[in-house]
């Protein structure tokens, strides 16, 4: 905290002290121990979302889209890039397309779209960075209706579309979510990507809610599609292995994926939210093949044995215990999926105990995020809300088209509370959000905060820190493991405070986080040993690391500060 | 022989009855009840439960089925680029499911299924897995058209009927369940009827007992009342024939020994005179004649404390006024004797029971009191004589007055003569008794 803010708060502390007593806890700074700041304009962000809605209610239009934290030019600051989608053929009024900002590392960005070789219109929902020829500069992979792109990162600025020779040309299809990992441990990020429904324009479903004016339909209106798994050969080319490696089903209508290692062998494993569709747990079965067991693990159905409406996913161990929690975000009417281990691969929904369940009844959430925002130790949860029906209200009174994001800060004991409204920078002011996606893009050791609203901004927050709580980052980067060190796991131990994270691209709802790791310390000043498991099996261990600081970690080579 | 006739008469051992009976009927119908319910959980659990869990796997079945239908759709649509082999996994992971819910739907089903029905289920699905294999073996082949004709030919067909069969059960089902509804109806309607008929008996016994017990309560008051008049009766005949005992002894006292000793007197103080004054003989014979003379004096004392003949003769008032200086001297008490109002005239009857009264007030004073000092206040009223004995000793009234026979005697004859009375505390010490007597029934008229 500078002194400006030390002042400030004083002030505010004093000025309350005397003034009513609700005047306390009206004050965010005296609640919390962050502050979230809306530095959207300042940083320079200026992109709105076009869904190309020109009253045609055609499906797509309510879905879009992300956004994504990445290091484009491998500077150590992160740079950000939002996806758009475009005016349907026919209906064309303005000129939309992605963009991308580097971060001119002192609180701004720089928008250098066009510099980059990707001012082109798409029809864009989500991204996945991942660095899949190893060349140390992330690639961008663009899903969309139609025909989804791959972007190759020259390592000079630029980006190369290389769809057409890198063999993911000819699929066309309602792309959503993606991710890059590295299924079977070769080295080389493979690409999965989540695909919707069938829908074309010439295919759209006449749906109403009046019998008379068409409104969006709802996905059973479609017939559900298959995700795709393409394996990356190394040679600058994928094959898709979709219908040989059991990812192949056609009754999905997939939102969000993200990765985990649920059975805890090592092997990266897939969970992916179904809209109305049993949700799917694929199990990596070691041989290039998956089996999905989200039936057995309890994430198919809700408790109630119902398919639920899932849209973003997220994973992380939220409860400290070294296996992985799993949040899913759901339709309004139906409460977010929170998810403890009771064992290696069994699940048990505790959103309603944890105090999550009746506070999302009435919101549809999107895009979600196990973050540690207070830097205490604990993740935390955020979640980006939006209807997709701006005429909502006239239906349900007490839910509307723009919902309030929520931040559910962990309390410990498995309780969490939303304290949206008290974060402070318009955090809470009803959006209509979709996507959502953390990035350290200040370098100041704590997490902001990126969200995307459907057909309106994006969203910038950035986290103060004032109460004192540190953490320690690292930023793993792979030699024999794929570059991008996806899939490594990292455990931490200080003191009495243990925590494991997981280095993974996708997540949330077509969006991707920053991939170095934040641990928060709350007022630790050391850790005393990191342990790191590598996707190529290597396993590291560093002592006595202090906190406050990032480091890098080279596979094989030891670890420098950053 | 009353006692014996009271005795057969108490309620108790009806009561008593009447306790057994009702405990019989609530344990009867607690154990109604009990069998009852018994039966209907176990319709619940073996007949609603079961059949619902059943109709859930079928309903998983019959989605199973959809889902099967839905990915053939789909395979026999030429837009999807990949192989048919590539539905393998998405048909391994439905039998999968298919054949759990299968499973658990033969155990759930039990006995409600014919064997026919068993077996065309469990040959059907058979048929149809047999025929999805190969049909895929047909795709894995390169056989494409071959396998797609299959789907469409065989397969779908097989679907369709497996998904039938699935829908009839659950038809089945559903009746079923609606009879084991009615089942279910028919015991809560036989318990509510049982349950009238039980508070209805119930009633009935409550009111029987209240009317029994009514009935036995009245009678034990009118036989209480009955005793009570007869001990009274008997009491007061006592008191009379104490009294007439009494007055006879002192008149024969008073008459017979009286004369006797007069005329022994007499015909004493005649030998003396005979004898010559100063002969030892004369002061014998003076001796003997004062004996006499005291003798006689203590029978006329006597005759008059068994019977005052004063009564008789002179009235209450002037008995009174001889009697109180005289006790007050015999027993050492200051009597402070009090008259107020206009006199009237007062029945000998009447009076031998008030003198009676008094004496027994008096009598108690000086026995249990303690007190020096007594007040004995005659009033006579308008409308009645009031006689109060007032003490400030140390009191009589509790256990005393309850025990003491003396006390019931002074009540008896209070209400021989129509009147009452009160023995009160004073609340400064000793004790009050007040006789109050209606003018009409204690007022001579023979004046």
């Amino acid at each position: 905290m500078n002194r400006r803010n030390f002042l400030f708060t004083s002030l505010g502390a004093g000025l309350s002290a005397i003034a009513t007593p609700q005047h306390i806890f009206a004050n965010p700074a005296s609640n919390l121990g962050f502050r979230l700041t809306d530095v959207t304009n300042a940083a320079g962000i200026h992109f709105r979302h076009n869904s190309g809605a020109y009253g045609g209610k055609l499906l797509p239009e309510t879905l879009g889209s992300g956004c994504a934290f990445l290091d484009y030019d491998a500077d150590g600051w992160q740079d950000i890039l939002l996806v758009n989608g475009m005016d349907w053929p026919g209906h064309k009024r303005q000129r939309s397309t992605l963009q991308l900002y580097r971060n001119n590392r002192n609180g701004t960005f720089t928008d250098v779209t066009k510099k980059a070789g990707l001012d082109l219109e798409l029809y864009g929902m989500g991204v996945a960075a991942g660095d899949y020829n190893n060349d140390g500069f992330p690639d961008i992979f663009i899903t969309c209706v139609g025909q989804s792109r791959l972007f190759r990162n020259t390592g000079k600025g630029t980006f190369v579309d290389v769809t057409r020779s890198s063999g993911l040309f000819g699929r066309q299809g309602f792309s959503t979510s993606a991710l890059w990992f590295d299924y079977d441990r070769d080295g080389l990020l493979d690409l999965f990507v989540c695909n919707y429904v069938r829908w074309s324009p010439e295919h759209d479903v006449f749906c109403s809610l009046d019998g008379t004016h068409k409104s969006y339909c709802t996905p059973e209106a479609y017939r559900g599609d298959t995700c795709w798994l393409f394996h990356n050969r190394g040679d600058g080319t994928f094959e898709d292995v979709t219908p040989t490696s059991g990812i192949f089903d056609s009754s999905s209508k997939s939102l969000g994926v993200a990765m985990l290692d649920y059975d805890q062998d090592g092997w990266p494993d897939l969970l992916v939210a179904n809209d109305t569709q049993p949700n799917k747990l694929y199990g990596n079965l070691h041989n290039g093949k998956f089996r999905d067991v989200a039936v057995e693990a309890g994430l198919a159905f809700s408790t109630e044995g119902k398919a639920r409406a899932g849209m973003g996913v997220d994973v992380g161990d939220f409860e400290n215990s070294g296996k992985p929690g799993i949040a899913i975000t759901n339709f309004d009417n139906e409460m977010i999926g929170l998810y403890r281990a009771t064992k290696p691969g069994v699940y048990d929904d505790v959103a309603t105990l944890a105090g999550i369940g009746a506070a999302s009844k009435n919101t549809l959430g999107f895009g979600c995020l196990f973050l540690d925002i207070d830097l205490d130790g604990k993740l935390d949860l955020a979640v980006a809300n939006g209807h997709i029906d701006e005429t909502v209200r006239n239906i349900r009174g007490n839910v509307g088209y723009a919902q309030p994001p929520q931040l559910f800060l962990n309390q410990g004991s498995g309780k969490f509370q939303d304290v949206a409204s008290e974060a402070g920078g318009g955090f809470d002011t009803p959006k209509v959000g979709r996507g959502l996606a953390y990035g350290d893009f200040d370098r100041d050791g704590d997490l902001d905060i990126l969200i995307t609203t459907n057909n309106g901004p994006a969203y910038l927050y950035g986290n103060e820190q004032f109460t004192g709580n540190g953490s320690i980052r690292f930023e793993l980067k792979g030699t024999k493991s794929n570059r991008d060190a996806i899939g490594a796991t990292v455990q931490t131990f200080a003191g009495d405070l243990y925590q494991s994270r997981m280095v993974r691209g996708g997540s949330s709802y077509l969006s991707q986080s920053e991939l170095p790791l934040t641990f928060g310390l709350a007022k630790r000043d050391k850790i005393d040993r990191v342990v790191i498991d590598w996707p190529s099996g290597r396993t590291e261990e560093y002592k006595n690391l202090s906190a406050r600081k990032a480091y890098k970690c080279l596979e094989g080579k030891g670890m420098e500060p950053l | 022989m009353q006692k014996a006739a009271f005795s057969q008469r108490s309620p108790t051992n009806r009561l008593l009855l009447g306790l057994i009976i009702t405990l019989a009927a609530v344990l009867a119908y607690a154990s109604y009840i009990t069998v009852q319910l018994a039966g209907l959980r176990k319709l619940q659990s073996e007949m609603v439960d079961r059949n619902r869990k059943d109709s859930l796997q079928l309903l998983r079945i019959q989605n199973d089925l959809n889902s099967i239908a839905l990915a053939m759709r789909d395979m026999l649509d030429t837009t999807e680029p990949y192989p048919l082999t590539a539905w393998t996994a998405q048909f391994e992971r439905i039998q999968q499911d298919l054949d759990a819910g299968l499973k658990l739907e033969e155990n759930l089903a039990g006995a409600s299924r014919t064997p026919d029905q068993r077996k065309y289920l469990t040959q059907s699905v058979a048929q149809f897995w047999d025929a999805v294999s190969r049909m895929f073996a047909l795709a894995q082949t390169g056989k494409e058209p071959d396998a797609r004709e299959q789907i469409r030919l065989s397969l779908q067909a097989r679907q369709q009927a497996l998904s039938t069969a699935v829908s009839r059960l659950l038809v089945e089902n559903n009746e079923g369940e609606e009879q084991a509804a009615a089942s279910i109806a028919k015991i809560y309607d036989g318990v509510q009827r049982q349950l009238y008929l039980f508070l209805a008996a119930t009633l009935i016994a409550i009111v029987l007992t209240s009317l029994y017990l009514i009935r036995a309560n009245r009678q034990l008051f009118a036989r209480l009342a009955e005793l009570s008049e007869q001990r009274s009766e008997l009491a007061q005949k006592l008191i009379s024939t104490q009294e007439s005992a009494l007055r006879h002894i002192s008149r024969e006292l008073h008459d017979e020994f009286g004369q006797v000793l007069t005329a022994i007197g007499s015909m004493l103080r005649r030998a003396a005179k005979q004898a010559g004054e100063g002969s030892p003989l004369h002061q014998d014979l003076k001796e003997v004649q004062e004996i006499a003379q005291s003798t006689l004096n203590n029978i006329r004392t006597l005759s008059q404390a068994l019977h005052p003949v004063l009564l008789e003769e002179a009235g209450l008032e002037s008995t009174l006024d001889w009697y109180i200086p005289t006790v007050g001297r015999q027993a050492g008490i200051d009597l402070h004797y009090e008259k107020s109002g206009k006199p009237f005239p007062v029945e000998t009857s009447a009076g031998v029971h008030i003198y009676r009264v008094l004496q027994e007030a008096l009598n108690n004073v000086s026995r249990h009191s303690g007190a020096r000092d007594a007040w004995i206040r005659l009033k006579y009223q308008a409308d009645s004589l009031e006689l109060e004995v007032e003490d400030h000793g140390t009191g009589f009234v509790g256990e005393k007055m309850q025990r003491g026979i003396g006390l019931v005697a002074m009540r008896e004859r209070a209400e021989l003569i129509g009147g009452t009375l009160a023995i009160t505390p004073r609340p400064q010490g000793g004790t009050s008794v007040c006789l109050q007597i209606p003018r009409e029934k204690v007022e001579s008229h023979a004046a």
